[in-house]
């Protein structure tokens, strides 16, 4: 048999992609050009759909994607609130419930026709109809009349056009939310709300190999499966300023060892992940072009709070004691990862570094509260993960911290596949801690806290899969996501979170960070906290 | 012999048939839920759930996805991934490439192996014997990344001998990857080449043929090579199906766009239809290269007849 | 492989020197079949094996062999003589540290002293390498001895059965065979690499069995009325297992190195269990800063390949008469 032996690398990254949205990826390979600015290599993963905005929720398609792209908001680099630097000129509402968004003049697709209100209203109305089987589809679940595009088991939706989108006139939308939500132009830099032009209407077939967006580049080629593409800078682009550089080729790359090879020896360009064992070398190696920046992520170990062994919160309480984090970032991440004592990720506004208060390593405390709980320590306590996504080392650590802090024994789940793993999570199967993560889709509090602890979201319509629901917390929320200001709406965000620190549904682990290095062909490289190489703005050849 | 191909090879469309519809079974009964598992820690809803299921027939049984797959294959259609892809594009696009990684490794096979293996079988307990030995063991037990990133370490990024990964380059592409992926295999060539050669060595027939006084290069070269070489036919033979049916590691390390790489994913994904499709092909492969080591067993050894 | 030969059925016997023993054990059963006397084929047997046992012992590379085998098995069943450090006494702190004083391996990732647990690693290595290939040999051998000596529609029927096995990807046969075992242990991972890997064994039984079942002394015992399973087992049988056994030797290491590609899609064993294979998977996420995490155990596993290629080598050159010098 031959041998088929997988770097854990690889697959730790495409266990990562499959958490949702946002990402990183970037690489490319530079070639000086006369043309004023050349062509850089970015390294990615294989993107797991055609680059269509609705249906990329993973981070290597969405790196080509937001490449292809703008959005109706950007991000501040700095802080992350939205900067109108997009398509939308202003997005306004008097009651955080019915939304007004206007559109900037002079924005048109790769093919020369004008991204108009009509544009946002048809791509959205495709994208939430189930008939299409889009993956972003429940980005819409929060507008009116998203219900009437869900098919019924074996039916058809009952109409094709949501009755809480109105378009106004060419550069007006009116969009009409469910409930009210402070925070939602926020969220319209997504991915899953960048417009198509009527092209794609006309022809879907095919669409997503050679995509037509409104972005910095154009696809002048098809995407190669399992090779990339490489993309010419959009000489229209509506936005500020047009693309430094003239081109960016995305190579796709199975093993990320690989693509670091090929940045050492000069043939890629732009690397936005370091293999764990070059970390500590790299610096030395690659000095200011080899940086690190946060990136907005969380990963927990949740806790089956339908199981009664984990049913009290005390229990939950002292085995997040038992973790000494920092020695697992340390040793095992090697500093890609830093140690979380919130829920929410430090990237977004109203982030507080110590909400948890039994997020630090206290054995005799941790001990204390177990035993307060009458838990049975001579059971041991099951760790699950999912297989072949390159958990094994961290959660092993945390196996031994707990046997050498706790004295229980432990054994390692991860022997399911994500398809029978999700499932199996989804019906309250885990019988013990579990590996949880989570990426944000956009800056804001509540998509750190609703989509994962509130009632609205468990399984099977959420990923809500400790089954935690307190009532107490989703008003929390309600109440932050119908503020009148951002302050008042975190103030209740932030009471929400701690809330869930007294219950502690999941035991905050660790945050991540995006690791990257470049060659010296380009400079200005920047990864923002989604983990996508900013590629608008990196420049070729020295300056 | 002419017909006992031509009968084999019409054995062959029963076979891939029943090949096909095995294959369909154990996909279908892996555990779990592709849908599910799409949208990763986030699920897709559920109304989408619903459609894509619809879409890829998954809530059928059996027999009938495998009848639903045979009528569309039979109007050429292969099916698509879940992403909607077909089939046939991936299959087209990879194939050629790891055809040509095959015939490199396979080159270097017969190559290097079968040379290593009669230097040494000629001189047994030389140096160079003990040498081949040596370099078996370690590289057998050397993992195919790690053989695959040092070699790509140090002739590609130290010494800039060959390209460090990809398919730009044409052939020179290939020769590194070829090298390491016949590494393995190299071991187990080289060793039955040796032992096979050094048993006819000793065998009647080749003391008759020195004792006419037959120069040992004929010796050698035209009666006992030739006997020797049906075991590492047999090999190379099923090693070339091996080799066409991909190598995830070494594809993936060298960032190769093969066959390997694709089944391994759709694998996982539990995507039938390209399961099927490349899996069937390479159970094709395997009967064909079968064929051809069967038809030169009968080259290699006149006592067997084929009716 | 045993070619065109001038012998005629009667030269053996007139034969001299090593041809009479060479071909005593094959074409001399005729005696015994026309006399019906078991006791006198049991009487060559052990006269057989105690010429080789003898041959064995003057031969230094079978010592070599036996030696390092033997120090590996006592390793597999006491690891405790090699090592008294507890192997999961781990420690974050010292995390991928490479050998030092009282540490001669270094360090795992997770901290815990990499010697104590290459040792601990023998047991499961050594059980599921001997498992798999046994397995592998065993079913190799009835199935390809099968195909090759009935020929005909058995065999086109056992050969597109191994093709078939061929192409099925190791890991899609895995998973569903080993999510329907309710375990998952040495013996159910030695399962699975057995399921899968029997197949080369096969073909090259099969095809020396087509070879040597031409040869004249077979179809003289045939001629003789010798019963079919006694001519395959008897007289084809040692006569085609050379490649066979050639590649098991070679086999032994690719099985325990390929256990850890079953953990790594999830279905091998789960850590904390303790393999060489489980090692050597973990250490190649770490080449670059801690490469004795994969010098160690494959070292380990090198001078088992080594000790069964060794003694394999030497056995086979001892029961073949052909080959004595």
């Amino acid at each position: 048999m031959r041998t088929k032996r997988i770097a854990g690398t690889a697959a730790v990254l495409s266990g990562a992609l499959l958490l949702t949205a946002c990402g990183g990826g970037g690489g490319g390979g530079a070639e000086a050009g006369a043309d004023g600015g050349g062509t850089f290599s970015v390294y990615i993963g294989e993107p797991e759909n055609p680059l269509i905005p609705g249906n990329t929720s993973e981070t290597e398609g969405g790196q080509v994607v937001d490449a292809l792209w703008t959005g109706l908001v950007e991000y501040d680099r700095e802080t992350n609130e939205a900067v109108y630097t997009g398509v939308a000129e202003s997005v306004e509402s008097e009651d955080q419930k019915t939304w007004t968004i206007t559109l900037k003049d002079g924005w048109t697709f790769h093919d020369g026709t004008p991204v108009t209100a009509q544009s946002y209203a048809d791509t959205w109305n495709y994208v939430a109809n189930s008939e299409n089987a889009q993956g972003n589809s429940y980005f819409f679940a929060n507008v009116e009349g998203y219900e009437d595009l869900q098919a019924e088991e074996g039916g058809s939706p009952a109409g094709t056009e949501m009755s809480g989108l109105e378009v106004v006139d060419d550069r007006t939308l009116r969009v009409t939310l469910t409930d009210p939500y402070a925070q939602y132009p926020t969220t319209l830099g997504y991915t899953a709300f960048f417009p198509m032009p009527q092209a794609f209407f006309d022809n879907p077939e095919g669409f997503g190999e050679q995509p037509i967006g409104n972005g910095p580049f154009k696809a002048d080629e098809a995407f190669q499966e399992g090779q990339g593409v490489t993309l010419t800078r959009y000489e229209e682009f509506g936005g500020d300023e047009p693309a430094k550089a003239a081109g960016v080729e995305f190579r796709v790359y199975t093993e990320i060892n690989t693509a670091y090879n090929d940045l050492q020896a000069g043939s890629l360009d732009v690397v936005d992940q370091i293999p764990p064992d070059a970390i500590a070398s790299a610096e030395d190696q690659f000095g200011e072009r080899f940086k690190t920046t946060p990136r907005g992520d969380i990963t927990s170990l949740g806790f089956p709070t339908y199981d009664e062994r984990f049913a009290d919160p005390q229990v939950r309480r002292a085995i997040s004691m038992a973790i000494d984090r920092q020695a697992i970032t340390d040793a095992i991440f090697q500093g890609a990862r830093t140690p979380a004592a919130s829920f929410v990720s430090p990237v977004i506004d109203g982030h507080r570094e110590d909400a948890c208060d039994v997020c630090e390593l206290n054995v005799e405390e941790a001990n204390r509260l177990l035993d307060e709980a009458g838990f049975d320590k001579s059971e041991p306590v099951d760790l699950w993960f999912n297989a072949g996504a390159g958990h094994e080392e961290w959660m092993q650590a945390v196996g031994n911290q707990l046997r050498e802090n706790l004295g229980v024994e432990y054994q390692l789940r991860g022997d399911l596949q994500f398809a029978e793993y999700l499932p199996k999570q989804d019906d309250k199967g885990m019988t013990g801690p579990f590996r949880s993560g989570w990426i944000m889709d956009y800056p804001v509090m509540e998509n750190m806290l609703g989509p994962t602890y509130s009632t609205a979201a468990l399984p099977p319509a959420g990923s809500n899969v400790t089954f935690y629901s307190n009532e107490e917390f989703d008003a929390k929320l309600q109440e932050g996501n119908g503020a009148e200001s951002i302050d008042a709406a975190i103030q209740a965000y932030q009471e929400a979170e701690d809330l869930l620190v007294a219950d502690m549904p999941a035991a905050p682990l660790f945050f991540g960070l995006v690791q990257y290095a470049h060659s010296e062909n380009v400079s200005d490289v920047y990864v923002n906290s989604f983990g996508r190489v900013e590629v608008e703005d990196v420049v070729v050849g020295s300056e | 012999m002419g017909r006992y191909v031509l009968r084999r090879l019409l054995l062959t469309v029963p076979v891939l048939l029943g090949a096909s519809l095995l294959i369909f079974a154990m996909v279908y009964a892996l555990p779990g839920d592709p849908i599910r598992a799409l949208g990763g820690d986030r699920p897709l809803s559920e109304a989408v759930q619903a459609q894509l299921r619809a879409e890829y027939n998954l809530d059928d049984p059996l027999l009938i996805q495998y009848l639903k797959y045979l009528a569309g294959l039979v109007q050429g259609d292969f099916g698509t991934d879940f992403s909607g892809r077909p089939v046939l594009d991936t299959i087209l696009d990879r194939l050629p490439v790891t055809v040509r990684l095959a015939l490199v490794a396979v080159g270097f096979e017969i190559l290097i192996g079968i040379l290593a293996g009669v230097l040494a079988g000629l001189r047994r307990g030389s140096f160079f014997d003990n040498l081949v030995l040596v370099s078996t063991t370690v590289v057998v037990s050397i993992p195919v990344f790690v053989l695959g990133f040092l070699a790509q370490y140090v002739f590609g990024v130290r010494l800039g001998w060959f390209p460090i990964a990809g398919i730009t380059q044409g052939w020179y592409s290939y020769v590194l990857p070829g090298l390491v992926l016949a590494a393995l295999s190299l071991a187990y060539v080289a060793r039955l080449t040796r032992t096979s050669l050094a048993e006819n060595l000793q065998s009647d027939y080749v003391r008759t043929a020195r004792a006419k006084g037959l120069s040992e290069t004929t010796v050698v070269g035209k009666h006992a090579l030739r006997n020797s070489l049906i075991p590492v036919v047999t090999f190379i033979g099923a090693d070339l199906g091996a080799l066409l049916g991909g190598a995830i590691v070494t594809e993936s390390v060298f960032n190769i766009p093969g066959l390997g790489r694709a089944v391994y994913d759709a694998v996982l994904r539990q995507e039938g239809a390209v399961v099927v499709g490349i899996v069937t092909l390479f159970v094709f492969f395997y009967i064909f290269f079968n064929l051809v080591v069967d038809v030169l067993y009968a080259a290699l050894d006149p006592r067997i007849r084929y009716e | 492989m045993n070619e065109p030969r001038t012998e005629t059925l009667d030269e053996p016997t007139r034969g001299e020197g090593e041809h009479r023993e060479s071909f005593s054990d094959r074409v001399d059963d005729r005696a015994e079949e026309l006399a019906s006397a078991a006791a006198a084929g049991d009487i060559e047997q052990a006269g057989l094996w105690r010429d080789a046992w003898r041959q064995l012992r003057r031969n230094p590379f079978f010592i070599v062999g036996a030696v390092l085998f033997l120090v590996f098995a006592v390793m597999a069943v006491a690891p405790q003589v090699f090592t008294s450090v507890d192997p999961r006494d781990c420690s974050l702190a010292r995390s991928g540290d490479g050998p030092q004083p009282g540490a001669p391996f270094g360090y795992d990732i997770q901290g815990c002293d990499y010697y104590a647990n290459v040792v601990h690693g023998a047991r499961i290595s050594l059980a599921i390498g001997f498992l798999a290939v046994l397995g592998t040999l065993v079913i190799g051998v009835v199935v390809g001895a099968l195909a090759g000596y009935y020929g005909g529609w058995i065999d086109s029927l056992l050969a597109r059965v191994t093709d078939i096995f061929y192409g099925l990807p190791l890991i899609l046969g895995a998973i569903i065979l080993l999510s329907v075992l309710p375990e998952r242990g040495v013996l159910e991972v030695s399962l699975a690499l057995i399921a899968f890997g029997w197949m080369t064994a096969m073909r090259l039984v099969r095809s020396n069995v087509i070879g040597v079942k031409q040869a004249d002394y077979v179809q003289a015992a045939r001629a003789l009325g010798a019963r079919t399973g006694r001519i395959i087992t008897k007289h084809i049988l040692p006569n085609a297992m050379a490649p066979v056994l050639v590649y098991s030797t070679i086999a032994v290491g690719t099985i325990i190195a390929s256990e850890a590609t079953l953990t790594f899609l999830g279905v091998g064993l789960q850590l904390p269990e303790i393999s060489w294979g489980l090692q050597i998977n973990a250490a190649q996420n770490r080449l670059r800063d801690a490469p004795h995490l994969i010098l160690f155990p494959s070292f380990f596993l090198s001078l088992t390949v080594l000790a069964f290629i060794l003694m394999g080598d030497a056995l086979r050159d001892a029961l073949d008469p052909k080959l004595r010098r």
